[in-house]
């Protein structure tokens, strides 16, 4: 089943919330919605929930009207950041009780868990209570207790933001593996660009309540369309019309048209290219090393640029350095 | 084997020396004397019970005063009216409890101001206030007799059970709230996500989760109930309880022995609930998340009106019955002569007023020289060794698991000893000030150490490393910090103490009569209004304190955001 959103309202004493919000989540889909805190995501999960009601517009569930259905016969799965299972039962009780609640027969019940703790790869934790659990082991449970009921949408609330980096990329492998199999659509909500780029089919970039862009990992980071979308998805060197026309003709003709200050090109640090030359006018200023790339910071033609770099430069600071930059690695964005 | 070990101890001296010695001499001193003062005056008191309740009158040991219970007649009736009127009294206030703190937390019905304000006014007044004014309300000669023209009797297991439900909601409601504060939103977010309706998310999440809360306040509210002296006296009738029969026993018939075997009985039950409210705390502290989301109150009529009702009725109830009092007090002959008079405020029992002044004196002693005692002692807890300091801490968490009539003859037995040193203490305001303080010792170390962790201890240690000594960290750091932790306990222990009558019940003479007990000694002798003239200026100077440290707070407060 698919998931339309239509010119979605909401508004919280006046302050809009969300502004006439379109969307759709097709079948198998893993939709990322992606912004700051405070960007309206978080509400527009919670009212595809039907946790929160809202203001104007439409929610249609293959074709049917949630307006009026509340959460508990919307048949969702819904996992938290702080994995909100239930603490006085134990994780076996926590996974059925989607099931218990549908009044299902215990034998399946106990069938059903006893799949979704293989498939958490926690065969052995039915009988532990949630505080016996690490972080990402109640995450997992708390994925599986969304799953029990065979929800027709899954919604994940920043569920790996509560995690340490090691199991947050374990989880998220494991996220992405479980939705990949059994094909159920599935919203998460993130502030974490890298992990909307690695899991999402979809990425929806969200600022003040409003749909910046919408597109695949790749469209986002490579063809960013505002200058908040180039900032959001990762470090960009926002380069001014005039200037652009002046010292890198090359890049001018992708240029949409517009007043002088409506665009700027955005140029991803790693598209610069940097070569070492005696007398060239680029001087490095300083240098990085972060591991499997090196930044370096560089002054040329009264600007200073970002650069990155996967190999040794064989520069110091101070040197003289050619830059260069590739017609097609400049994406002009609404400034 | 031993090379490795030696070398350890080296190394950890010079590291010890290197603290001076006049610091080191502070905190020792501020460790060692509230921990004496806790051995004498608790652990002592408290090992000589459990050593007289095995002492056979022959003089042998034995558990012939355990077996002698079961032969004193009086005590078993006692016993069973006891434990009748405790689980009564417990499972009513369980249900009202439930409610009204399920009320104050989950919903928003209205008046949850008004109904906090009226579940603290038993707090203000000793226990047996309420006894006296459900008498002067439903007793024989009460208003409601009066006006139906027929004779209630209130006297006995009925009027008994009504003012320790009074008296004992208050407790109940505070711990009960506080473990519905304990919850997330978002499990009730995931529940309705997965299709529980309201009553599947109230059974299967809310009240399995204040279980322990439950618990822990059932057993509350059993031990206050039957170690509680006032109500009983006041209004049980020919009702004996095990309270006054234990009192009977020991200060009317010499039987120290069967008294000490009581005593110790009666540590059982609060034994029981400070064993599970740890257990709850453990529970509790594994799920406590940073990122818990307190649930929204919200609003359901089928359920809030029904709640409204419930909670207004006993909110006015207990109202009604404190300010019956406070009305009996200043006219001529209630509830027939209803016109102003002050002529009950002329006390005609030996003493007059003197009590009061006593009870304010000791009162005093007890906030002044517990809160200086605690707060000396987190102090030096904080820079004791880990072990140690954990040994010391639950010492003086200790006292809570003792009721005050268990403490109150604990006290008799050790200090009533002639030829002992500490016998000189006995029958002193001294020895009354420091039986009320180790009675709420817990709650005012507890709040305590709880004042202490917000003082920051790199604050401390930036401070000494700008050249502080160590006083003058104390007075420009931890002090002012404090201030407001302090007041709290000070305040506390002086309310407590102006109401409490369980403990030193057993220790009052003549010279050092305090308040509670002469209520109770004019009601005995028929003073009843004189009685509610009495609690009325017990209830209002109680009452000044709580203003007082209202206004302490707020003086604090404003000078910390200046």
């Amino acid at each position: 089943m698919d998931l339309q959103i239509k010119n979605l309202l909401k508004t919280f004493d006046g302050f809009v919330a969300l502004d006439r919000i379109t969307l759709s989540v097709e079948e198998r889909e893993f939709v990322c919605l992606l912004g700051p805190s405070g960007c309206g995501k978080t509400t527009l999960l919670r009212i595809i929930a039907g946790l929160m009601p809202y203001d104007g517009g439409e929610l249609l569930m293959g074709g049917r009207d949630l307006g009026t259905v509340p959460a508990r016969d919307r048949g969702f799965g819904i996992v938290f950041q702080s994995y909100s299972l239930f603490p006085n039962m134990t994780v076996a009780q926590n996974i059925g009780y989607g099931l218990k609640i549908r009044k299902a027969p215990r034998d399946r019940i106990a069938a059903r868990v006893g799949e979704l703790l293989d498939l958490i790869k926690l065969p052995k934790a039915a009988d532990r209570y949630p505080w016996q659990l690490s972080g990402g082991q109640q995450q997992r449970v708390a994925l599986a207790r969304a799953l029990a009921v065979d929800p027709s949408l899954i919604l994940l609330d920043e569920p790996l933001s509560a995690l340490d980096a090691r199991v947050r990329a374990d989880l998220r492998a494991e996220i992405r593996d479980v939705q990949r199999r059994l094909g159920i659509p599935t919203i998460m909500v993130t502030h974490d660009q890298e992990e909307a780029l690695t899991l999402a089919d979809k990425v929806v970039c969200m600022n003040h309540g409003l749909i910046e862009q919408v597109g695949t990992p790749q469209d986002l980071y490579l063809r960013p369309r505002t200058r908040f979308v180039a900032d959001f998805m990762g470090s960009s060197n926002l380069l001014p019309t005039a200037w652009v026309r002046e010292t890198m003709p090359h890049l001018m003709p992708g240029r949409p048209d517009g007043a002088e200050n409506a665009f700027e090109a955005c140029v991803r640090p790693e598209r610069i290219a940097v070569t070492p030359a005696p007398d060239a006018e680029g001087r490095v200023i300083d240098l990085t090393f972060l591991g499997n790339i090196r930044r370096l910071r560089l002054s040329w033609r009264g600007r200073e640029l970002l650069a990155e770099t996967n190999r040794d430069p064989g520069v110091e600071p101070g040197a003289a350095v050619d830059v260069s930059v590739a017609a097609d690695a400049c994406a002009w964005v609404r400034a | 084997m031993t090379a490795p070990a030696l070398a350890l101890t080296d190394k950890a001296r010079p590291r010890r020396a290197s603290r001076p010695l006049d610091e080191r001499l502070l905190f020792g001193a501020c460790v060692l004397v509230p921990v004496v003062a806790l051995v004498l005056f608790f652990l002592l008191p408290l090992a000589t019970i459990v050593w007289r309740s095995f002492t056979e009158e022959s003089g042998g040991i034995g558990v012939a005063n355990y077996l002698a219970l079961f032969r004193t007649p009086g005590i078993l009736r006692a016993v069973g009216n006891s434990l009748l009127v405790g689980t009564a009294t417990t499972a009513v206030c369980l249900v009202l409890g439930f409610a009204v703190a399920y009320a104050a937390q989950r919903t928003r019905v209205p008046g949850k101001r008004f109904v906090a304000a009226a579940l603290s006014l038993p707090l203000l007044a000793p226990s047996l206030v309420l006894g006296l004014g459900l008498i002067f309300l439903l007793g024989r000669n009460g208003l409601v007799s009066n006006l139906l023209g027929v004779r209630l009797n209130i006297y006995g297991f009925p009027g008994l059970l009504i003012a320790n439900v009074l008296y004992a909601l208050p407790q109940a409601v505070l711990i009960i709230q506080a473990a519905l504060r304990q919850s997330d939103a978002r499990y009730y977010d995931a529940a309705e996500v997965m299709g529980a309706t309201r009553l599947q998310q109230f059974l299967g999440i809310t009240l399995p989760n204040v279980k322990f809360g439950l618990l822990s306040a059932g057993f509350v509210v059993f031990t206050v109930t039957i170690t509680d002296f006032g109500n009983a006296v006041t209004i049980g009738g020919d009702f004996s309880v095990l309270a006054t029969e234990i009192y009977n026993q020991v200060t009317g018939q010499m039987k120290f022995g069967i008294g000490a075997a009581v005593g110790i009985l009666l540590l059982l039950p609060t034994g029981i609930a400070v064993y599970i409210e740890r257990v709850a705390a453990q529970r509790q502290f594994g799920t406590a998340s940073e990122s818990a989301l307190p649930p929204v109150p919200d609003r359901l009529p089928m359920r809030d009106i029904p709640l409204f009702l419930v909670t207004m009725t006993l909110a006015l109830s207990i109202t009604a019955v404190v300010a019956t009092v406070v009305f009996a007090s200043v006219v001529r002959l209630w509830p027939y002569r209803l016109d102003f008079t002050t002529k009950h405020y002329s006390i005609t029992l030996s003493g007059g007023y003197d009590p009061l002044w006593t009870s304010l004196g000791v009162s005093a002693a007890t906030a002044g020289i517990g809160t200086v005692l605690l707060f000396a002692l987190v102090l030096g807890l904080r820079r004791m060794p880990p072990g140690l300091a954990k040994a010391v801490y639950l010492l003086a968490v200790l006292p809570v698991g003792v009721p005050g009539l268990v403490l109150g003859l604990s006290y008799i037995f050790a200090f009533n000893l002639a030829g002992t040193p500490l016998h000189m203490l006995y029958g002193t305001a001294l020895l009354l000030a420091l039986c009320n303080f180790y009675h709420y010792h817990t709650q005012g170390f507890l709040t305590m150490v709880t004042g202490m962790r917000a003082v920051p201890a790199a604050l401390e240690e930036a401070a000494g490393c700008l050249g502080g000594g160590v006083l003058r960290v104390l007075g420009d750091v931890v002090v002012p910090v404090m201030i407001p932790t302090l007041l709290s306990v000070f305040f506390f222990l002086f309310m407590r103490s102006m109401v409490t009558l369980s403990a030193i019940i057993f220790l009052v003479s003549p010279s050092t009569n305090l308040a509670a007990v002469t209520v109770m000694r004019l009601d005995e002798a028929g003073f009843v209004s004189q009685a509610a003239a009495f609690s009325t200026c017990i209830m209002a100077a109680v009452a000044a304190a709580a203003l007082a440290m209202r206004g302490a707070l707020a003086l604090a407060g404003r000078r910390k955001a200046v």
